[in-house]
C-alpha cells in the first residue's frame, strides 16, 4: 500500500468515485482512495439511481442539472468499455392533492427559470405517459423528459476505472480508523493495514461522514436512516419514466432488464446505521404500488434490502471545505439523492483542493451554513 | 398475526427431526415447506442408505420419511403448512409467507431454519438448452412423479449422487454411456462407481463438458479433457450422441433467509457454499434463531437429522421446557455426529467445520 499521498479520499462509494476522477483529470498525482468494504457497498450500491432535475430549492436544481449534463456524455468522457445505462425518459412526479399541485407547479416555474424543461400534466395527460398509472388515485403531475436512471454499479465503476488509468490508486477492505493532527494541520490516516502521510483529506464516507468528521474533532451536523427498497422479477418493457409520490411515499422505475425497483421512506425508522429489511416495507410498498401503478402489483418480489440515507438539516447536501480543519473535506448529507449529484460533487471539491473558481456559489453547500442559523431552505421534495 | 411457539422452515429430515424433539417436549410447533409433501431430498430417495444401522442404513429414503412423518403427522400441537414458502425472515422473527395467491405472516418465539441446499449448475456453452438437468432434478422427475427425463443421459460429476442417479437411470432402462468428471479421483462412494462400471458406464477422469449441442434440445454434448490447471485441452474434444445431460457438480446451502435476517454467514467451500456461524447449541449469530442440516454445511441426512435433534433440544430448552436426561441426550447426540463425521469421507467435513470455527 502507498505510505504518503497527495489527497486520501474516505470511501468507495458513486461521490468518492467522483472525487477521485475529477481530481486524477485536473492532473493531482498520488491520490488514494479507502474503502472499509468494497466498490459501492455503501448507499451507492443500494440506490434506486434515479437522476431528477425536477427539484424545490435551486441549489439542487443547479446541481442535478449540470450533474445531468455531464450523465449525458459520461460513457464518452469517460471512455467506458461497459454501459452506464443512462436512460433519459423522464420522471413523472404525481400530485395527491390541490395543495401539492400547488406546491408542484412552483416548483416548476423555478425549474423552468433555470431552464429545466419540466411542465405541469394533467392525469390525463400522465396517463398518456404512464399508461397503466391509476388516475384516480392523483390529482395531477409534472414531467421532465430529460430526467431518468442509470445503473449505480457501472456507472461507479466508469468513475473509477477512469480514475485508474490516471493512476489513482485504489484500495478496498482497507477500513480508515484514525486521522490524525499535529498543531491543527492533518499529518495522515491510520488504517487497518498501515499508515499515510498526507495534508489532506476528502471525507466521502455516506452513511458513516459523521464518524469520520468525528476524527478530526469535527460534529458534522447529518444523521442516517435506513431506507428499504425492492426489485421484481423482470418483465417486457411497459414503464419508461421514473413514477415518484412524495405524499404517497413511492419511487418507482422499470430498469432496462426489465425489473421494477421501487422503495420507500419510514420516518418513524430509528436513526443509526441498520441497513436491514423489514416485513412493514414489504407490505407497505405493495399496498402502495398496488394502488398507484395496479398492474405492477401483480410482479413477483425478487429481492429486497436496506440502505442509508444520510440526512442533513436542510436535505441539501454538505459539499464544503472545513474551515476550522485545514485540508479537510466533506461531501456528504446527500439526503437521499446523493447519486445524481455526484458529477458536480466530484467537480465541486476538486474546485476547493486546487483553489479554482467555484462552478457555483457554494455558501449554500457549506458546512457551517448551519451554525446558529434557522434552517433556511428545505427541500420537501424527498421521499 | 398468527403467533406460534416455534416455527420450522423446511420439513427435510433435519426439520422433521426438530419438530419430532420439540412435540415431545411439549411445543407448538408450525412446520412449513414450499413442497407439496414432507420429506425434502427424502421424498425422491429409493436407494438403500449408506451409513450405520442406528442412522437408518440399508433402508430406503422414502421408507425413512415415513418413520419421521408419521410419528409427527398427527400430533395436535403440530400445525403443518406445505406449498408453503417462506418469502422472508425478518430480525423480529417473524416470516413472511407465500402460499399460492396467499400471503401472511407468522410470529415465533423460536425459529428453526432448514431449508436444505440446492443444486449447482456449470457454466457451458448452451446450457440453458432444454435436456440439461441437475441431478436431483432428474431424481425427482423419475422417483416422484414416474417420469423419464430422456433415453441417453451424460452425466457430469462422480459424486454419490452423480453414481447413485446414473444407477437408477440404468435401473429406469435410461442409457448412461458415459460420466465425465474434472478430478482425478472419483469423488463418491468406490461402491456405487464400481456399481456402474459394471453396468457398462464409461466413467471418464479429468474430463469435462465443453459444450451442449442442438438448438432446441439437447442432441448431443462435446467433451473434452481437462489439463493439471482444470483448463480444457484443445484438441480432444469428443461428441456424444445423448438427449440429456444431468449435472451432479455438487449443492449449495440454501442461507438466502438467513442472510436477510442478518445472520452472520461465511464462506466455506468444504461446505458447500456460504454457512451460517452458529454456536454449540446450533443457533445463528440471531438470538433464537437456529439452522441445522445441509443449510449449515452439506452433509447427509443421517447427519441432519441429528443436527435437527440438537436444534430441537435446545430449542425446547430455550423455550424453558424440562426435557428428561436432557444432558445425556445432548451429550449422546453430539457423539454421533462426531462419529458419523469420522473415517476419509467425513474428512471434507471436519475440515470445513475447522476452518469455520478458526474464522473470527
Ligand atoms: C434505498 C436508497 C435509494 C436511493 N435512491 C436514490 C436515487 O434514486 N437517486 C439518487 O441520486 N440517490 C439515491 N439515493 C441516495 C444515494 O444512494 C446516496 O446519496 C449516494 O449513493 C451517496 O454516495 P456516497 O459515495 O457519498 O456514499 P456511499 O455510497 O454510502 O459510500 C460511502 C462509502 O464509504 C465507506 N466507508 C465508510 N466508513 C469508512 C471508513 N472508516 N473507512 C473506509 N471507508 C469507509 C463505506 O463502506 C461506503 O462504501 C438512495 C439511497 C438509498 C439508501
Ligand atoms: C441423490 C441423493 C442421494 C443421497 N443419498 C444419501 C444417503 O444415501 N445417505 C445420506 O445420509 N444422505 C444422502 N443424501 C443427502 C441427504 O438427502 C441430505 O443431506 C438431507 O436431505 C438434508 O436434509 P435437510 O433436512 O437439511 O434438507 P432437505 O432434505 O433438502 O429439506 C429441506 C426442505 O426445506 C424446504 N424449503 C427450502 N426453502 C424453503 C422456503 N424458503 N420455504 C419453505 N420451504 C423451504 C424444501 O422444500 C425441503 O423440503 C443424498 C442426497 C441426494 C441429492
Amino acid at each position: 500500500m502507498m505510505t504518503q499521498a497527495n489527497v486520501v479520499i474516505i470511501g468507495g462509494g458513486i461521490s468518492g468515485a467522483s472525487i477521485a476522477y475529477h481530481l486524477a483529470e485536473a492532473g493531482v498525482k498520488d491520490i488514494v482512495v479507502l474503502e472499509k468494504h468494497y466498490m459501492t457497498y455503501g448507499a451507492t450500491g443500494r440506490c434506486g439511481a434515479g437522476v431528477r432535475q425536477q427539484w424545490g430549492t435551486r441549489m439542487n436544481c443547479l446541481l442535478a442539472k449540470k450533474s445531468v449534463a455531464f450523465f449525458e456524455k459520461a460513457q464518452e468522457i469517460l471512455a467506458y468499455d461497459g454501459d452506464i445505462e443512462f436512460k433519459q425518459e423522464g420522471y413523472l412526479i404525481v400530485a395527491s392533492d390541490e395543495a401539492e399541485a400547488k406546491t408542484f407547479a412552483a416548483h416548476v416555474a423555478l425549474q423552468n427559470s433555470l431552464g429545466i424543461p419540466a411542465r405541469v400534466c394533467t392525469k390525463e395527460e400522465a396517463r398518456a405517459i404512464v399508461p397503466h398509472l391509476n388516475t384516480d388515485a392523483i390529482h395531477s403531475a409534472t414531467f421532465c423528459p430529460t430526467d431518468g436512471h442509470l445503473n449505480p454499479f457501472t456507472m461507479t465503476d466508469a468513475f473509477f476505472k477512469a480514475a485508474k488509468r490516471l493512476g489513482v490508486h485504489y484500495y478496498d477492505h482497507t477500513a480508515v480508523t484514525d486521522i490524525r493532527r499535529q498543531n491543527g494541520q492533518i499529518e495522515g490516516v491510520m488504517t487497518q493495514h498501515g499508515f499515510i502521510k498526507t495534508n489532506t483529506v476528502v471525507n466521502a464516507a455516506g452513511g458513516w461522514a459523521k464518524d469520520i468528521g468525528a476524527m478530526v474533532g469535527l460534529d458534522i451536523p447529518v444523521y442516517s436512516r435506513n431506507h428499504e427498497i425492492l426489485v421484481t422479477e423482470p418483465v417486457e418493457k411497459m414503464q419508461g419514466p421514473m413514477v415518484i409520490s412524495f405524499s404517497k411515499n413511492i419511487y418507482c422505475q422499470q430498469t432496462p432488464h426489465g425489473a421494477f425497483i421501487m422503495g420507500r421512506g419510514d420516518k418513524d425508522a430509528p436513526k443509526g446505521l441498520d441497513m436491514g429489511s423489514s416485513w412493514q416495507f414489504l407490505e407497505a410498498m405493495a399496498k402502495t404500488v398496488s394502488d398507484l401503478l395496479p398492474p405492477v402489483g401483480e410482479l413477483r418480489v425478487i429481492r429486497q434490502w436496506g440502505g442509508l440515507y444520510n440526512m442533513s438539516p436542510d436535505h441539501q447536501p454538505i459539499i464544503s471545505a472545513s474551515r476550522d480543519v485545514p485540508g479537510f473535506y466533506i461531501a456528504c448529507g446527500f439526503s437521499g439523492h446523493g447519486f445524481m449529484l455526484a458529477p458536480m460533487t466530484g467537480l465541486l471539491i476538486r474546485e476547493m483542493i486546487l483553489g479554482q473558481t467555484p462552478s457555483m456559489p457554494l455558501e449554500a453547500l457549506s458546512l457551517e451554513r448551519f451554525e446558529g442559523q434557522e434552517i433556511e431552505e428545505l427541500e420537501t421534495s424527498v421521499v | 398475526m398468527k403467533h406460534v411457539e416455534v416455527l420450522i422452515i423446511g420439513a427435510g429430515p433435519a426439520g422433521l427431526s426438530a419438530a419430532d424433539v420439540l412435540l415431545e417436549a411439549g411445543a407448538e410447533v408450525a412446520l412449513i415447506d414450499r413442497s407439496d409433501r414432507p420429506g425434502g431430498q427424502l421424498t425422491k430417495q429409493t436407494h438403500m442408505f449408506f451409513g450405520s444401522q442406528e442412522h437408518y442404513a440399508s433402508k430406503r429414503g422414502i421408507e425413512i420419511l415415513h418413520v419421521l412423518y408419521d410419528k409427527i403427522k398427527d400430533h395436535p400441537r403440530l400445525h403443518m403448512f406445505s406449498e408453503t414458502t417462506v418469502a422472508g425472515l425478518y430480525p423480529d422473527r417473524v416470516v413472511a409467507c407465500v402460499s399460492g395467491q396467499r400471503y401472511f405472516t407468522i410470529q415465533a418465539d423460536i425459529i428453526i431454519v432448514a431449508t436444505g441446499a440446492s443444486e449447482k449448475s456449470l457454466p457451458f456453452e448452451n446450457n440453458d438448452l432444454p435436456g440439461v438437468y441437475a441431478a436431483g432434478a432428474v431424481q425427482t422427475l423419475m422417483n416422484v412423479y414416474g417420469v423419464k427425463p430422456g433415453d441417453k443421459v451424460l452425466m457430469v460429476g462422480s459424486g454419490n449422487i452423480g453414481l447413485i442417479v446414473a444407477y437408477q437411470l440404468m435401473q429406469a432402462g435410461v442409457k448412461v454411456p458415459v460420466l465425465v468428471e474434472a478430478a482425478k479421483t472419483i469423488s463418491g462412494y468406490h461402491v456405487h462407481a464400481s456399481k456402474i462400471r459394471r453396468l457398462g458406464v464409461d466413467i471418464r477422469m479429468r474430463t469435462s463438458i465443453k459444450r451442449a449441442l442442438g438448438t432446441d434440445h439437447v442432441e448431443g454434448a462435446q467433451i473434452w479433457q481437462l489439463d493439471a490447471r482444470w483448463q480444457g485441452i484443445a484438441g480432444t474434444e469428443e461428441t456424444i450422441e445423448v438427449d440429456t445431460i444431468c449435472l451432479a457438480v455438487g449443492l449449495s446451502p440454501l442461507t438466502e433467509l438467513l442472510q436477510q435476517l442478518g445472520a452472520e454467514v461465511i464462506y466455506i467451500n468444504e461446505l458447500g457454499g456460504h454457512v451460517p456461524r452458529l454456536n454449540e447449541k446450533f443457533e445463528t449469530t440471531v438470538e433464537g434463531v437456529y439452522a441445522c442440516g445441509d443449510v449449515a454445511g452439506i452433509e447427509e441426512a443421517s447427519s441432519a437429522m441429528i443436527a435437527g435433534k440438537i436444534a430441537g433440544l435446545e430449542a425446547a430448552l430455550k423455550q424453558g421446557y424440562a426435557l428428561e436426561d436432557a444432558q445425556a441426550r445432548q451429550a449422546a447426540l453430539h457423539t454421533s455426529l462426531k462419529t458419523l463425521r469420522s473415517g476419509p469421507h467425513g474428512e471434507k467435513i471436519r475440515k470445513g467445520h475447522a476452518r469455520l470455527g478458526a474464522r473470527t
